[in-house]
């Protein structure tokens, strides 16, 4: 077996010979040659790389190797190797750079899919994982647009606004990138398991942790410093007051990342997160070129996107874009962008709760309005 | 010293001649039933001596001999004590028969010699005409019960000694007979204490409930608690149309095999109310000897299943069967038992464990996982044989006190009346009668010559990810409302209304994510 960079520091990361933060300092003080910072841990730190593989059984499945932290090691390579895990350390071509200048970047990635070599540009999505209708739409609406243009969508592959935003950003150029808080070969929540399929074979799915890493709550702050580390900015959507998309902010805060919030609904207890961190300095999102004015100095890594008109809900349609005429069209209009029951559209059109059931269906179908609760609805542009 | 005496033991619903042998012999003196008695029928034994000996004849001190034909089907129940009784007197040379070859006997008998209801009487009524008899001497209480059946007089006695009188005089017989009928028919009215126009608000559910109502679909309400779903379910009685005579016979068997005390032909709609803690063999039937369960009290009527979600899973798959075949079949190693039960499914279940998901008000505290776990345990055969799924929302305060009326039971029942006229002009000769249980071949059939329906459908079925159960959902319901409309075809307008019942927010809150 070949013995590179990455098996290296795999050793020293399984051993806990070296402190991460350490290993940056030295690594940094040597300009980014991994070489030389090997050289100097194994000069001053007395530190012996003890890497030669060991024995195998004839039938080469199991390593009987002596317990101990080069069992473990060898375990994870064998892991990598059957699984079709691809491994990327911080000096390797295709480590995004973004990410090493992040205080305590990681050294070494689990990753599946290619994406997370290819990424130019990202903006991270985060958010509630019981997010409403509202942050639904909104997380697709930013995040199909974002990836539409070319921009890469980093989220957590949780459940709520993050398997949103994955879901709308895997159909545009920018593709998506889904950071976990455990080892890669667990699918957590399980119920993501098709997006996370998807993902890997189109997006990227990363993560810092070893394989069989259950999912503790202790990772997930840990893993939202390599959400944000990726992006130029992170764009957080119906947050709740203690939530870890505002914890995410904080961290992209410190490593000099644009935040940005969507707002919403004053009385809801879900957004106030979000309004907190717009009170606090965050830039309002209300549409695409809110986010894009940010990155005006980023022109060239946004060249892809120049020639994408994005929707943008804000244009005002015109009665004959939406092609509704009589009823419809005055339904439509008194339906308006607050919510209203079927009852109150029924007493307001003076027709027949059958007429106007139909009316609202077939402008469900248009996709003109929206059942947002219980017989409520609203309008979509 | 022998005599025999026609009566019925029952066997699921339905009723089989039973004829009761006396013979009295010389030898020590002896009481024996022999025929597969069972608990029941032992006892009655000490029944009939006592009986007997209190309404003022002698118990014969003979070797008593009774065998009840035929022997090798099992016999339960006190059907028996009245046909022993009167077999034994007539056996003993005491009374003399005079009415005996055209007539048959059913009672329970007091140790006073009153005679008490048995189980089940209409169905033995209905074997006695078939049988060509004349005479059916039933207990007085519950005569009424099986006094539509016609072509034979139903005598109703109150004691022993009433029925011997019978028994041995035909001139006599013409004061016990029976003469609910005339009386009973004319007194059919139903009368409810409730009235769909209680219900305000909640326009949507109203539309559906009286759509589901027309074409016996099943309907599956959902929504947050005290948002009316048990309101709504409860009231769809009332916009049932009336039981005819046939349907009033049917119902009251089930009954009559259910309890005792069966006065009266039943003539409203069964609306049976479950409660979830119910027993397999309560809610399907079943027993040692089998027993309609709820869904067969439930046949020509309304089972309403409240808080759906809170019934043991293997209940609900239970159901599948009895839901497609109409009636359900219990196997015993002896014998296999059928009871009937058309009936339509009302289902109420909140969207999820809090019960507030899809609520304006009230945040809901589930994770995405428990709410997909708790519609997982519905997924499947039993959702698939549901039409209609409607969200029931709760109404804001001032609402309660809306004083708009809107439509009562009885104009929305006039309406679905003519709606299952055409329904049954549409399938006459076929096997079926609603439009719930058409099948792919008749709806094929219906959209055969409109381009621009199929094309609706496609669409619909891609834009709402639409199974082909889904589909054919959405049409036999908008068969329905067209047929409320009296259109002859489908029309645009109907698919689309018909969408609204079938997907949407709360429909499948489980989807949602």
């Amino acid at each position: 077996m070949k013995i590179g960079n990455k098996e290296k520091i795999l050793y020293l990361l399984v051993d806990k010979k070296i402190k991460p933060t350490k290993f940056m300092d030295i690594y940094r003080q040597n300009r980014g040659n991994m070489n030389k910072t090997f050289e100097h841990f194994l000069k001053y730190e007395n530190l012996k790389l003890n890497l030669e593989e060991g024995k195998r059984n004839n039938d080469n499945t199991e390593i009987s190797m002596h317990k101990g932290d080069r069992y473990e090691y060898f375990k994870i390579i064998d892991f990598v190797f059957k699984n079709k895990v691809d491994l990327l350390c911080i000096g390797d071509d295709g480590y995004p750079d973004i990410l090493k200048q992040v205080y305590s970047p990681p050294l070494l990635l689990f990753f599946k899919g290619n994406k997370i070599k290819e990424m130019e540009f990202g903006i991270a999505i985060v958010g509630s994982r019981k997010c409403t209708a509202y942050g639904r739409e909104a997380a697709g609406y930013i995040s199909g647009n974002l990836s539409e243009m070319g921009i890469t969508v980093v989220s957590g592959l949780a459940v709520g606004i993050d398997s949103y935003a994955h879901k709308a950003a895997l159909e545009g150029k920018g593709g998506t990138i889904g950071v976990l808080g455990c080892g890669i070969d667990i699918v957590y929540p399980p119920e993501n398991k098709l997006l996370y399929d998807e993902i890997a074979l189109n997006g990227s799915i990363i993560t810092e942790f070893f394989p069989k890493t259950p999912p503790l709550k202790s990772n997930f702050p840990v893993r939202n410093r390599i959400i944000s580390g990726l992006c130029r900015g992170v764009i957080v959507i119906e947050a709740g007051e203690k939530s870890g998309a505002v914890i995410t902010c904080e961290m992209a805060l410190k490593q000099d990342r644009e935040v940005f919030a969507v707002p919403g609904n004053i009385f809801s207890p879900a957004i106030r997160g979000c309004h907190k961190l717009i009170k606090s300095g965050a830039k309002l999102v209300e549409r695409i070129d809110d986010i894009l004015e940010e990155f005006s100095q980023y022109q060239e890594n946004l060249r892809l996107c120049s020639n994408y008109d994005h929707k943008d809900h804000m244009k005002p349609h015109a009665r004959q874009d939406t092609g509704i005429q009589g009823n419809e069209a005055r339904i439509y209009e008194f339906i308006g962008y607050r919510a209203k029951s079927v009852e109150e559209i029924v007493k307001y059109s003076k027709m027949e709760v059958k007429e106007v059931l139909g009316i609202l269906a077939s402008l469900e179908i248009k996709q003109l309005i929206r059942e947002d609760s219980f017989n409520k609805y609203s309008r979509l542009f | 010293m022998f005599f025999k005496l026609d009566s019925f033991t029952l066997v699921g619903i339905n009723a089989i001649r039973v004829s009761v042998e006396v013979h009295l012999s010389r030898g020590l003196p002896e009481f024996i039933i022999v025929g597969l008695p069972g608990k029941a029928v032992n006892e009655s034994r000490q029944r009939v001596r006592s009986a007997v000996i209190n309404s003022g004849f002698d118990f014969p001190v003979k070797k008593i001999i009774v065998n009840l034909s035929p022997a090798d089907i099992k016999k339960d129940g006190s059907f028996y004590d009245l046909p022993i009784a009167l077999a034994i007197l007539a056996a003993s040379g005491q009374i003399k028969c005079d009415i005996s070859g055209g007539s048959c006997f059913v009672g329970e008998l007091s140790l006073d010699g009153k005679i008490n209801p048995v189980k089940g009487l209409i169905s033995m009524a209905e074997e006695a005409q078939k049988l060509d008899k004349k005479f059916f001497l039933v207990p007085y209480e519950i005569a009424s019960q099986a006094s539509f059946i016609s072509g034979m007089d139903i005598v109703a006695c109150k004691h022993l000694s009433e029925a011997v009188e019978a028994f041995t005089c035909r001139e006599s017989i013409g004061k016990f007979i029976c003469r609910d009928k005339i009386e009973n028919i004319s007194n059919r009215s139903n009368h409810y204490d409730f009235d769909f126009s209680d219900v305000k608000g909640q326009l949507k559910a109203k539309r559906a409930m009286e759509i589901a109502v027309s074409g016996r679909h099943n309907i599956m309400l959902i929504g947050p608690p005290g948002s009316g779903k048990t309101m709504l379910a409860r009231r769809a009685v009332t916009i049932m149309p009336d039981l005819n005579l046939e349907e009033c016979i049917e119902v009251t068997k089930v009954y009559s095999l259910y309890e005792k005390y069966v006065n009266r032909l039943i003539h409203e709609r069964p609306f049976r109310n479950p409660h979830h803690t119910i027993s397999r063999a309560g809610l399907i039937g079943g027993g040692i000897n089998p027993r309609p369960g709820e869904i067969s009290l439930a046949h020509k009527g309304l089972l309403f299943l409240d808080e759906f979600s809170q019934f043991p899973k293997n209940f609900i798959e239970d159901l599948r069967q009895p839901l497609e075949n109409k009636e359900v079949i219990i196997t015993r190693s002896h014998l296999s038992y059928s009871f009937p039960c058309n009936f339509m499914l009302i289902m109420a279940t909140n969207p999820c464990y809090c019960g507030y998901f899809g609520d304006e008000s009230r945040k809901c505290t589930c994770s995405q996982r428990e709410i997909q776990k708790f519609w997982k345990k519905m997924s499947g055969p039993v959702m698939d044989r549901i039409d209609m799924r409607v969200n029931v929302a709760r109404l804001p305060e001032r609402s309660f006190i809306n004083t708009e009326t809107s439509e009562n039971s009885n104009k929305i029942k006039k309406r679905i009346e003519k709606c299952l006229r055409i329904q049954n002009d549409r399938f006459k000769g076929k096997n079926i009668s609603y439009n719930s249980e058409v099948g792919i071949k008749i709806i094929n059939e219906w959209l055969k010559n409109d381009k621009k329906i199929r094309d609706l459908i496609y669409t619909i079925s891609g834009k709402y990810n639409l199974t082909a159960r889904g589909t054919v959902s959405i049409l036999k319901v908008s068969r329905t409302i067209a047929d409320l409309e009296e259109s002859g075809i489908i029309g645009e307008n109907h698919i689309i209304e018909a969408i609204n019942y079938r997907v949407g927010y709360g429909c499948n809150p489980g989807n949602n994510f």
